[in-house]
């Protein structure tokens, strides 16, 4: 038998296809179980938050549903605060005030941080000062001051910690996306475009930002999480909204109550806002080494 | 490089009055809140609302209340409280040691361990000990600071039936035995937050500088590791570490105040988020100031470090 050459040997049916986006997003998962984890915790609150008040197997306000300070049990998983309240019905009921501050908050911030971010980027000369210094300005606040500052203009309420905390995002993201649009301003693509007469707007939306664009979703998940924490801080200081929240849960009465030894009237609530954020702290994370390697932190 | 710091120095009078003016007639804009209103009740007649109205200066128009106050700062005067009219100054002075201490040593602890811990892992990188650190560093990024501080509270009471001290404040200079066993613990808690993140930035600027070609160098003349990891590589990551000290004391103006609510401390911050509530204005546009030239001297402080940790560093 003549020997075989490595023509023959080679397999000449058809190329193995590129596994399809489903299998990809697989195989993309199982190398970050951590950030799975996040994704599922996250769901898992939103649909806490959306679906709450049908969920909760009591009123997250009604009174004496059982023994008061009455420790976990069957009927009560989280047991009940010294106003006979159900715990774990209270906390799903502030899954819904925290997410929506902090996704509102987040939503507002990071599209105008990034839009600015990539624009100063892009255009610099006075648009990149202006946004550089007044990033400089708001960094120089304590984010407390900041608080109450907007707090006494737009007065107590949801619009002011919401306002707080995008501004906070605001400037957090644009300093890392102005750097990456400057880098992406210089690519050859971009001098390719020039070259074929497109308007600079033209290139700013149909080339610059779409190479830019992962970079604003990683951010957002990474900056989801400290917005839910610093929700839950304000909550905490009595700052916060009027509803059920997990931040308010844990002060005053409540607080004092738990020093007596009923820890699990502070204690359920804060493990609630430790979870969300850890999930998007996870995701993140996950986020930001599957799209961008270089931000690695 | 004096001539920077200089310059820089020249803008703060600038900054500091852009801010007063910002926090000055924000806070009586028409639809905040009115302090009058915290003083009368259903009883007080409009006479009476108008004399207390007087009494805080609040009557006369308000480009002349901007004017009398800059005037009275300027002389050093900061006013007197609406609530007690005190003046602002003493009651500031005497809550003062309470924030500092709590801002040093937070800062002390979450700097230490932080970078003590990053430079640990980044030299042991993926190791067990680099994955058991990780795993501390993403969790003390997700735990609320005040949950930590609670649990400090609430568990001993469980397992020990022992609470820590709470409330009441020792001078460090009358009993430092005494004020440290008071502050250490929450301080320490409130700084893991801190040390997560400090941790997480020195490990990877750590790794990237030990991809450097120097790095080579040194190992390759024959330097003990010590030497090399911390004179050239800790030495060429202190400018990102630097700057996120400068945002901790910032964002720990927050911790403070909720250190201080969680074990009754009678601090700055506490007297700030009351004054807040009630619309204090002398004590707020004085804290506002306050924090303003803190932050901003700081900054200057880390700008200027720069040079002497990187001679390669110029100021223009």
């Amino acid at each position: 038998m003549a020997a075989r050459t490595a023509a023959q040997a080679y397999s000449w049916g058809a190329v193995p296809r590129r596994p399809g986006p489903g299998r990809r997003l697989l195989r993309t998962a199982s190398q970050h179980p951590a950030g799975v984890f996040g994704l599922l915790v996250l769901v898992l609150f939103v649909f806490a938050g959306v679906f709450g008040p049908s969920l909760a197997p009591y009123d997250p306000d009604a009174l004496a549903v059982g023994t008061p300070l009455a420790g976990p049990s069957w009927s009560h998983p989280f047991g009940l605060n010294q106003n006979g309240q159900d715990i774990f019905s209270r906390i799903i009921a502030g899954a819904r005030i925290s997410l929506t501050i902090s996704a509102a908050a987040i939503f507002i911030g990071a599209t105008i941080g990034s839009f600015l971010g990539i624009l100063a980027g892009y255009y610099g000369r006075w648009i990149d000062y202006l946004v550089q210094r007044s990033g400089e300005a708001f960094a120089a606040f304590p984010s407390l001051v900041l608080y109450f500052m907007l707090r006494a203009a737009l007065g107590p309420g949801m619009k002011a910690i919401i306002a707080a905390i995008a501004i906070g995002a605001l400037f957090g993201g644009n300093r890392v996306l102005r750097g990456q649009t400057i880098i992406e301003r210089n690519q050859v693509y971009v001098e390719a475009a020039r070259a074929m007469g497109c308007s600079e707007w033209r290139i700013f939306f149909r080339h610059v930002m779409p190479n830019v664009l992962p970079l604003v979703i990683v951010l957002m998940s990474g900056a989801l999480g400290a917005a839910i924490l610093a929700e839950s801080a304000l909550a905490f200081l009595g700052l916060g909204v009027e509803e059920a929240s997990w931040g308010r849960d844990m002060s005053g009465s409540n607080l004092s109550i738990a020093r007596t030894g009923y820890w699990h009237v502070v204690v359920f609530p804060g493990l609630a806002i430790s979870l969300v954020v850890l999930g998007a702290n996870l995701l993140g994370d996950s986020l930001r080494d599957i799209w961008d390697p270089r931000l690695r932190r | 490089m004096r001539q920077y710091a200089l310059r820089r120095l020249a803008y703060l009078p600038i900054i500091m009055v852009a801010v007063s003016l910002v926090t000055f007639f924000t806070l009586r804009l028409p639809w905040a809140t009115d302090p009058v209103l915290q003083y009368v009740n259903q009883n007080t007649t409009l006479e009476q609302e108008q004399e207390i109205r007087r009494e805080l200066g609040l009557d006369k128009p308000m480009l002349q209340q901007f004017a009398i106050w800059m005037g009275q700062v300027a002389r050093g005067d900061m006013g007197e409280t609406f609530r007690s009219n005190q003046p602002v100054w003493e009651e500031i002075k005497r809550r003062l040691p309470v924030n500092l201490e709590i801002l040093v040593l937070s800062v002390f602890f979450s700097t230490f361990f932080g970078v003590a811990f990053g430079v640990i892992t980044a030299v042991k990188q993926n190791s067990p000990v680099d994955y058991g650190f990780r795993v501390f560093a993403v969790f003390g990024q997700s735990i609320p600071d005040f949950f930590l501080l609670i649990l400090l509270i609430v568990l001993p009471s469980i397992w020990w039936n022992y609470s820590p001290p709470v409330g009441g404040h020792v001078s460090f200079f009358d009993d430092p035995w005494e004020n440290l066993r008071l502050y250490v613990p929450p301080t320490l808690l409130l700084g893991v937050g801190g040390a997560a993140a400090m941790m997480r930035l020195t490990r990877s600027t750590l790794l990237e500088v030990f991809r450097q070609d120097y790095m080579r160098t040194a190992r390759a003349k024959g330097l003990a590791g010590r030497a090399v990891v911390l004179d050239h590589g800790l030495r060429n990551s202190l400018i990102p570490i630097i700057t996120l000290i400068g945002g901790q004391v910032t964002a720990l103006f927050f911790g403070s105040l909720i250190l201080e609510q969680i074990f009754s401390i009678n601090g700055l911050g506490q007297f700030f988020l009351v004054s807040s509530i009630t619309a204090d204005f002398p004590v707020i546009q004085f804290l506002v100031l306050y924090t303003a030239l803190i932050v901003m001297l700081m900054n200057l402080a880390v700008d200027l470090s720069y040079a002497l940790i990187d001679p390669r560093v110029k100021y223009t």
